[in-house]
């Protein structure tokens, strides 16, 4: 440090009492990685008070904010005045070890919020100008500052996945890039070479692919061993050229794609193999195989058995798998985004299977229809705890035609929905369902539907809008679906008022933080003590996204997508975007991580959690998480005046 | 200084620019109606080599200033004073200084009169002021010739005034910071024993203007009241 400021500061960081306090605060973010030097400056500025119960620490009506304060016991509520009759609500909770009220602070005005101690505590506080000279020397203090809750989690990452390496034996990750993974030479030959040549290198090289190259190394098909068998089936000769047995066009991906989406892409494609290319030119193969602990989890094969179950008792069968693929992604240290994203292939190729399969059974009903689905499913999102949103939509010309067409599907789509229940897709209470009359339409029907939704808003529209609107074509033709989110989205950006009560609704759920507790927990009944994890804790987040998305023309369903959609636009800020995505993250994981205990010990599956099962950082990060939902939720109420 | 000079009553030895600086400490302040919030005042506490005010011996000096209602982190007291003729006996193992610390500190003229530049007019504080307020003020008589005038009060006679709720059973430091839930980053240091008194006088000083009392003489009348109280009815 070149300053003299700094320098100065050696000589009392010595004192036993500025000692003291440097090593209390090493213990929190951002004053754990935070330059000694840095640390004794902070020290040395600051002042001690003491504040007792109920004594306000900061008003909105006392100006720009003149300290930096730092909780070093006790704790400190914000309450929000609310304008009209409803009392003070306390929003947020500041316990030992955190500090506030950085946003003003930097913004170098009053907070919104009166801040006062909620107990006895104890505070530090350092002065504007040594804050701010501070603010320009720690990185590790602007970072914290400016990213909340985000470099919180950054910290908990890198712990998590530090004890994942461990425990693994070697730096093993769904996040390790393939070029990282053990990458093969391809074993390749020309399109002139005959199969039985080919065949032989195969066998040679002991590898079960080979990839048809042209004289530029560019991959011009793949035969496997799965195609040498349907060959053999089919007593094609052994001396043709390879040409024509090959599957032409082989999928491909960069080195730098990770295992993940190597087996994301198996999964979907049902196949095996797939080609590294650089520059177009093949650099290496990577197979089921190889990719070595998803082969364990067994994804790929799980994928193509669902896609390709013969009955549907297989299918109901399969359900067990599901569980306990998610439990070892979990355990391998699987992200809940790259789970949720899981799920929701799997039970799109059980709901295509199961669609198939019903056909078989009951007959073509000789027109074409397309299978939606809603909320969750829509979005991509699902966990293992879910029911049935899905509905019809199919062409007609005329609301008559589409009567006689409804007439045909309806039979078959309260069958499917009844097979789905039988694979643990439970029956929804709600009766969104496609046997249901009202939700197997026209596309012209469901247009002039979601337009009375827009419309006329009453609370019943604005809680199916929430459901409908989040909506994605799982089998049959797309194009239908994509026309009527063009024209939803265009007729939501001009309708302002619509904007307004979908936004009303987002802040209906509020996140559970309390005066009282740091969370706000059921009091009696077989839910007390637990909160809601996923209506108080990810709805906020959902419902926020999807009223942005909405207005902005984002077309985008899922959650994570539409927030990166609308950091994009320009609509949030980037570092809230990350911090939202974050946040939502931790409270997806923590949910499915229940989930899978849930499961393990034969309980029914809930959202509610107790969160003094929680260890102190993850109930830390919790809160954290909660105080995002109320900062989105907030900025919702300021952007349309709520 | 040892016992000796004590005896004979021989005037303590200061070199010329050392007289000018006792000379030049200001007188005390008497206590006032200053309100808590404005006043400055230094948290003292001294580490000894026993609990005898007649023989033992000033070890360590701890101070801590709470000013404008709050403790100052950037304005604190802390030394060792030196000791050449210092017996090795039980108290090492509370005070924790070594003979090699004794040795190692500022020569004890020279240290009180830090102290008593560093205190300046301000009114003292400690746990059981009585003992600090007379170790203090033998130390002073008979290295710098000073006769101790601050006013000095009792943190340890406040806390059972203001917070006869929550007395422990037992009055010591450690219980009542125990009460409170305060940290001690290392008991039976001077420096970090002033810092959690100083941290329970500001509890007390909450306390006290929730009852009306505002001002250290106000506190100080109150606990006269409280001592005349407790001598009739204990």
């Amino acid at each position: 440090m070149a300053d003299n400021t700094f320098a100065e500061t050696g000589k009392s960081a010595v004192l036993q009492n500025i000692q003291g306090t440097m090593a209390f605060l090493q213990q929190f973010p951002p004053f754990t990685q935070m330059d000694m030097a840095h640390l004794a400056y902070l020290v040395e500025h600051c002042q001690l008070r003491f504040y007792a119960q109920g004594e306000t620490i900061l008003n909105p009506e006392d100006g720009p904010v003149e300290f930096f304060y730092i909780v070093k016991q006790g704790r400190v509520v914000g309450e929000r005045p609310h304008a009209g009759k409803q009392p003070e609500q306390s929003t947020f909770e500041i316990s030992t070890g955190e500090c506030f009220p950085l946003a003003a602070l930097i913004g170098e005005r009053a907070t919104r919020t009166r801040h006062l101690a909620g107990e006895d505590s104890f505070c530090l506080l350092l002065d504007k100008p040594a804050f701010r000279k501070l603010f320009s020397v720690s990185e590790q203090l602007r970072n914290f500052a400016l990213r909340g809750v985000s470099s919180l989690l950054d910290q908990v990452n890198q712990q998590v996945q530090l004890r994942a390496a461990e425990s693994l034996g070697e730096q093993y990750s769904l996040n390790t890039p393939l070029s990282e993974l053990a990458m093969r030479t391809a074993v390749t030959c020309t399109a002139e070479c005959s199969l039985r040549d080919a065949v032989r290198q195969m066998h040679e090289q002991h590898v079960g692919s080979i990839v048809v190259v042209d004289s530029a190394q560019h991959p011009l098909g793949i035969f496997t061993l799965r195609d040498l068998r349907r060959v053999i089936a089919d007593n094609e000769s052994l001396d043709q050229s390879i040409e024509l047995l090959m599957t032409p066009n082989p999928f491909a991906l960069p080195p730098s794609a990770s295992a993940f989406d190597a087996a994301i892409a198996m999964a979907e494609r049902h196949i095996a193999h797939i080609c590294l290319i650089t520059d177009q030119q093949l650099c290496g193969v990577v197979s089921e195989r190889d990719l070595f602990s998803l082969q364990r989890v067994d994804l790929v094969h799980l994928a193509r058995t669902l896609r390709t179950a013969s009955k549907l008792e297989t299918l109901i069968a399969l359900r067990s798998d599901i569980n306990l693929l998610v439990d070892r992604m979990l355990a391998h240290g699987a992200s809940s985004t790259q789970i949720t994203h899981i799920i929701t292939l799997l039970n799109d190729q059980t709901v295509c299977r199961v669609i198939e399969l019903t056909i078989a059974d009951l007959g073509d009903p000789g027109v074409q229809f397309t299978w939606l689905c809603f909320g969750s499913e829509g979005r991509r999102e699902q966990t293992l705890l879910t029911d049935q949103d899905n509905g019809i939509v199919f062409t007609a010309d005329s609301d008559a035609a589409a009567e006689s067409i409804r007439q045909k599907l309806l039979p078959l789509a309260q069958e499917i929905n009844q097979r789905l229940a039988r694979c643990g897709f439970t029956l929804c209470t709600g009766n969104i369902m496609a046997g249901n009359p009202e939700l197997c339409l026209s596309q012209q029907q469901w247009s002039q539907r979601f337009d009375s939704f827009i419309a006329t808003t009453t609370p019943e529209h604005l809680l199916r809008s929430s459901i409908y609107f989040d909506l994605r074509a799982v089998w049959g033709p797309a194009k239908g679906v994509k026309q009527l989110r063009e024209a939803l989205l265009a007729k939501i950006a001009q309708n302002t008022l619509f904007q307004r009560m979908m936004a009303e609704n987002a802040l209906r759920h509020r996140p559970p933080l309390g005066l009282i507790r740091d969370f706000v927990v059921a009091r009696k009944g077989v839910e007390k003590d637990t909160l809601d994890l996923k209506i108080q804790g990810l709805t906020p987040f959902v419902d926020g996204a999807r009223l942005l998305a909405l207005a902005n023309g984002v077309g985008a369903c899922n959650t994570l997508e539409r927030l990166r959609a609308l950091i994009r636009k320009g609509v949030i800020d980037e570092l809230d975007g990350a911090a939202y995505e974050e946040a939502y993250h931790f409270i997806q994981q923590t949910r499915m991580q229940q989930h899978q205990l849930q499961a393990k010990q034969n309980l029914p599956y809930s959202n509610r959690l107790d969160p003094d099962t929680l260890n102190h950082l993850d109930r830390r990060i919790l809160r954290e998480s909660f105080r995002q939902a109320q900062r989105l939720q907030s900025s919702l109420a300021q952007r349309y005046q709520l | 200084m040892n016992a000796l000079t004590w005896l004979t009553g021989a005037k303590p030895s200061l070199d010329a620019e050392q007289q000018a600086r006792v000379d030049a400490l200001g007188k005390p302040a008497a206590l006032d109606k200053t309100p808590l919030a404005e006043q400055r005042i230094v948290v003292l506490d001294l580490e000894t080599s026993g609990l005898d005010t007649r023989r033992d011996q000033v070890l360590s000096i701890g101070a801590v200033v709470i000013n404008q209602g709050a403790i100052v982190l950037g304005e604190q007291f802390e030394c060792v004073v030196q000791r050449h003729d210092l017996k090795i006996n039980a108290s090492i193992l509370i005070h924790g200084l070594r003979p090699f610390d004794i040795a190692a500190g500022i020569d004890p003229s020279e240290a009180l009169l830090s102290f008593m530049e560093f205190l300046g007019d301000s009114p003292l504080l400690a746990f059981h002021a009585n003992f600090d307020k007379r170790m203090l003020g033998r130390a002073l008589k008979q290295t710098l010739g000073l006769k101790l005038r601050h006013p000095f009060l009792d943190v340890a006679e406040m806390a059972p005034l203001l917070c006869p709720d929550n007395a422990p059973r037992r009055g010591s430091l450690e219980a009542w910071a125990e009460q409170f839930g305060l940290q001690v980053h290392q008991r039976h240091h001077a420096s970090a024993d002033a810092m959690v008194t100083a941290e329970l006088a500001l509890i007390m000083f909450s306390k006290a203007r929730q009852n009306g009392l505002d001002s250290l003489q106000q506190l100080a009348e109150a606990l006269e009241g409280y001592r005349r109280r407790k001598q009739f009815h204990p």
